[in-house]
């Protein structure tokens, strides 16, 4: 089997529900549900303008562009802070405990408080690029406490996979470390880091699994007039199922992707430390 | 007898490489105490190659982690000679397991010590390939060791220890996984090195022949908590040869002591 290959066994039940789907409401029939022929056709046409908020393909960009910056600022901020609490125990003292209480506390639940102390503020507005304003511009869309938002969705999985992997290190290979006459910065980054590396990545996914689960519903919530959660609430106040459902499996797709993404970037490091005996 | 355990460089003129004094280890867990060493006392001349014999479980392991520094012994005193230009001993261990980082090539692995001294890219490049060189295993220097056989982890794990240039090399069952024909060759390599450099060695092993065919001082241990039951001088010309009547005599001599230890159990 190839690299396709791989995946085919696991588009089977896919495939079922789909020819169920077919089955249903294809045939020109007219059901609540659209049939998939409707929906494919919405998915073939991304830039195509929707419902007048702009065409599948911009909805997506927004959305994406969006978790890319919160989780970035989960990352950069996660990682050190992890680091930090993994290998210094009164780090850990100090932040644990903030950690574990700020941890449940849902992103969406915070969405309305980060608008209020961020004022709705975006990235142009941030940069002085009042000009933007009327443009249809990127830029217009990154509000602030949205980005707080999936920073804070990110963060704690990257947090604690970090801690984690520090904490896991093997004694053995800290103890190598110091009869080769390493120091304990020289230990930290030749040592510690490169072990630690698989549950890194294993924190990096479920943050962004996080973060993209956080945007569409945030998007969903009304004070929101773009990316693709609004597409889904926009197209169902409209009755307009096929956009709804088109938007869904992009969804999907993306969510699957990123996990694939980082969970081969993870897989070097994680190959040579299964393989280890 | 030193109550406080503590550890001092011998003066430099002293010949003595390494002197252990009433050293004692007692493991205190939650459930209970391990008393898993001594006390044992000896000391090897600088340059010299002693091996201790024992049992499984006698605390082998413990000696040489005691001496290393891994682990604080209860009491007693260890004395290791100085750098021949006056600093800090380099003390190479090869740990039983190996202990070779998986995440590095081997390349890498023996460029670590070196690069910790900051030592020169070009040097660095020299110094590894030739020690895999003599280890046969330039052909795996991009290797990870997952991908070597745990024979040949251990003689890289080996060639990681010797890099350093050692003064006091320490080694945990070094053979022990190597078939007998690969595990004799690389005992001869290893003699040959030890004659060229002045480190002092000290090894612990099971295997008989192996102390007789390496160490010029063999120490047997007894079971748990490890005592000495029995210092021998070997005492044969070089090279060594493992046919030799005298060397079969240290052979069947020393299994005899091991022997005894067994129906004393
Ligand atoms: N960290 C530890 N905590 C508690 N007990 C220990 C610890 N390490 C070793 N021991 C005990 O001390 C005793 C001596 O252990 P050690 O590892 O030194 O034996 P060894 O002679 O090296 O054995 P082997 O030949 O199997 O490697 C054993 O009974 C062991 O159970
Ligand atoms: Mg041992």
């Amino acid at each position: 089997m190839g690299r396709i290959g791989k995946y085919l066994p696991g588009l089977a039940i896919p495939c079922l529900l789909i020819v169920w789907w077919f089955a249903v409401t294809g045939g020109g029939r007219d059901t609540l549900l659209p049939s998939p022929e409707e929906v494919i056709s919405v998915l073939f046409h991304p830039f195509q303008d929707l419902i007048s908020t702009g065409s599948l393909a911009w909805s997506t960009l927004v959305s994406l562009v969006r978790v890319a910056m919160g989780f970035s600022l989960a990352a950069l901020i996660g990682i050190p802070v992890g680091l930090l609490m993994g290998a210094s125990r009164s780090a850990r003292r100090f932040l644990s405990l903030m950690v574990e209480m700020a941890r449940p506390l849902s992103a969406i639940a915070l969405l309305p408080l980060s608008i209020i102390i961020f004022k709705a503020k975006t990235f142009s507005q941030l940069f002085g690029l009042q000009y933007l304003r009327y443009q249809k511009n990127l830029l217009n869309e990154m509000q602030l406490g949205m980005i707080f938002i999936l920073f804070w969705g990110g963060v704690f999985p990257i947090i604690l996979g970090t801690i984690q992997g520090v904490r896991s290190v093997r004694k053995m290979h800290l103890e190598a470390a110091g009869i080769l006459g390493a120091n304990r910065l020289f230990t930290f980054r030749h040592v510690i880091i490169p072990s630690a590396l698989p549950d890194i990545f294993h924190g990096l996914k479920l943050g962004i699994g996080r973060c993209w689960m956080v945007i569409i519903a945030a998007e969903m919530l009304p004070g929101t007039n773009s990316g693709i959660g609004y597409l889904i609430r926009y197209s169902y106040q409209l009755s307009r199922y096929d956009i709804m459902l088109a938007s869904i499996v992009i969804i999907a797709f993306i969510g699957a992707l990123f996990s694939k993404g980082l969970e081969s970037l993870g897989e070097k490091s994680l190959v040579l430390r299964s393989k280890e005996r | 007898m030193v109550k406080n355990p503590s550890f001092s460089e011998a003066k430099k003129d002293d010949m003595t490489g390494l002197k252990v004094t009433n050293l004692c280890k007692i493991y205190r867990e939650s459930t209970g105490e391990v008393n898993a060493l001594g006390p044992v006392s000896f000391e090897v001349e600088a340059g010299g190659v002693l091996c201790f014999l024992g049992p499984t479980g006698c605390g082998k392991t413990t000696l040489l982690r005691s001496i290393a520094g891994l682990e604080k012994p209860d009491t007693g005193e260890v004395r290791i000679q100085s750098h021949p230009d006056g600093g800090e001993p380099v003390i190479g261990y090869v740990f039983q397991q190996g202990a070779l980082f998986p995440w590095m090539s081997i390349f890498a692995n023996l460029e670590f010590p070196l690069k910790v001294k900051s030592i020169d890219k070009d040097t660095r490049r020299e110094k590894v390939e030739s020690m895999l060189e003599m280890m046969r295993l330039s052909s795996f220097a991009s290797s990870f060791p997952h991908q070597l056989s745990g024979g040949m982890q251990q003689r890289a794990a080996l060639a990681r220890s010797l890099v350093m240039e050692p003064d006091l090399l320490l080694m945990d069952e070094p053979f022990s996984s190597l078939d007998t024909r690969t595990s004799q060759e690389l005992q001869e390599n290893l003699r040959e090195l030890l004659k060229k450099a002045s480190t002092t060695v000290l090894f612990v092993t099971h295997n008989i022949e192996e102390a007789v065919y390496l160490a010029g001082k063999v120490i047997v241990l007894g079971h748990r908590p490890g005592r000495i039951v029995r210092r021998e001088t070997i005492d044969l010309p070089d090279p060594r040869s493992r046919l030799s009547d005298s060397f079969t005599e240290y052979l069947v001599s020393l299994r005899k002591t091991f022997e005894s230890l067994v129906s004393d159990q």
